[in-house]
């Protein structure tokens, strides 16, 4: 009985220092994030949002060229065409 | 006459014993469980084959000169192949959530009760009969973490005899996240703080995932360095992941080599499930200690994003607490459903992925504690 009340005091202990190193442990890296990631975020920013904008832009470039007038009528009319075939088959 | 009775001997049939047969069923049950059921299927697979072909009789799978024995040696009780896993976790996690909203490591943190709560379930059930040193205790308090490879990594090191129940009890309980969690969470939170909804996350730079990796493997190099294998190899993976020049290294990592090492493993441990080891009153006492690890940690998950509510400022729907308990994505995604329940336009999975990876680091941690202090 008295190992046992020794074993419930070492659980105790040991629930009690885990909990308190596992919240000291993660909550420095919690500052670690705050203080040092944050910071480099700002000093190397992505270079892939950049590349994004100016991909959007290229794109802009592209779909103006892609979708042309001639396409577009193109396209409405075999659309019409094809909406005439059906409901004729209809 | 001779020879046929030399025959008989050196069957089956004549060479079973009730404690295999009724272990080949629990393989059998495992198999069921993972082909029809879906539950953790790529590990239960192996691991239920391995439980019918270590309580084969005559064939001595699990001596020495067998197979299963050699697998068992050479990758978990040198703990290389739980390890390889983690590495693998490691490749697959995406930290992006969880440095865009750092506070979220607290209710990781938080999970974690359920394992060290545990250890006390553990040592009470001495009360009733079952005999239960401390090394025994860590080891099974571990399922709190939800988090395989590293319930095997410290069992095989701390307890190896309940290994198999140990392992058995972690995947079939983070299979059955979704049925475990949502009742919990509906209990300990209202309708409102389900409801709530929270900032869309910031962008994370690519900078940020590469050096994130390598500051936690600092940390825990100055202050826990028995968790750095664990640790260790997780940030390796992550770091594989991140850094973007060894994309065929990272993609082994996460796709081969966890396969490879997930046959093994589950082999492995099935090689545990003999009926010697496994049918006593011990094993269901560890299967239901790792039901109350899983609550208790799901709990204290949630209690502590509510508590996080009454001082800050930005408020945390309380939902993502109970994703703390690792299990990843599982936990997550029920996260995500429970708050989908309460408000169908509030998706929580990207937040939740947040407490969740903290919960694998958190339970990393802890392992490495009760190694430092038990084992």
């Amino acid at each position: 009985m008295e190992n046992l009340q020794q074993l419930f005091i070492e659980a105790g202990t040991l629930m009690l220092a885990g909990m308190v190193f596992v919240f000291t442990f993660l909550g420095l890296l919690i500052i670690f994030i705050n203080v040092v990631l944050v910071k480099l975020a700002k000093k190397f920013p992505d270079a892939i949002v950049e590349s994004r904008s100016s991909s959007k832009k290229n794109n802009k470039k592209q779909d103006d060229k892609a979708v042309s007038p001639a396409v577009v009528a193109a396209i409405s009319c075999a659309v019409t065409q094809y909406r005439q075939q059906h409901s004729a088959q209809k | 006459m001779d020879s046929l009775k030399l025959l008989w001997m050196s069957t089956g049939l004549a060479n079973f014993e009730l404690g295999q047969v009724i272990m080949m069923l629990v393989g059998c049950g495992l198999l069921y469980l993972a082909i029809a059921r879906n539950f953790e299927p790529l590990l239960l697979v192996p691991m239920g084959f391995g439980a019918i072909l270590t309580n084969i009789p005559a064939a001595g799978f699990s001596e020495v000169g067998g197979l299963l024995h050699y697998i068992y040696y050479a990758g978990i009780d040198t703990g290389i192949f739980p390890l390889l896993i983690f590495m693998g976790v490691g490749a697959m996690t995406d930290f992006g959530a969880l440095i865009a909203n750092p506070k979220t490591l607290l209710l990781g943190a938080a999970a974690q009760f359920g394992i060290f709560a545990t250890l006390f379930g553990a040592i009470a059930l001495n009360f009733v009969g079952l005999d239960f040193s401390m090394k025994d205790a860590s080891a099974i308090a571990i399922i709190g973490g939800a988090d395989g490879p590293t319930a095997i990594f410290l069992a095989s090191k701390l307890a190896p005899d309940l290994l198999g129940a140990i392992a058995v009890a972690a995947y079939s309980y983070m299979a059955l996240v979704p049925i475990i969690q949502p009742p919990i969470m509906r209990a300990l939170t209202t309708e409102d703080e389900r409801k709530i909804e929270m900032a869309q996350l910031r962008h994370v730079t690519k900078v940020e995932k590469i050096i994130f990796p390598l500051g936690v493997l600092m940390m825990t190099i100055f202050f826990l360095p028995a968790a750095t294998p664990l640790v260790g190899m997780f940030c390796l993976g992550n770091l594989m992941r991140e850094c973007g020049v060894v994309d065929r290294l990272s993609s082994t990592a996460q796709n081969e080599l966890i396969n490879i090492v997930t046959i093994f493993l589950g082999l492995g441990v099935g090689s545990k499930l003999s009926a010697d080891q496994f049918l006593n009153a011990k094993t269901l006492g560890i299967l239901a200690l790792g039901a109350v690890a899983f609550s208790i940690g799901t709990a204290a998950g949630l209690l502590m994003a509510k508590l996080m509510n009454k001082f800050a400022k930005e408020k945390v729907n309380p939902l993502i607490g109970a994703a703390g308990v690792s299990a990843v994505p599982m936990a997550a995604r029920v996260a995500n459903k429970v708050g989908l329940e309460a408000n169908p336009h509030n998706f929580l999975l990207m937040h939740a992925m947040g407490p969740n990876v903290a919960g694998v680091l958190g339970s990393a941690v802890a392992a490495g504690i009760l190694l430092a202090l038990v084992g």
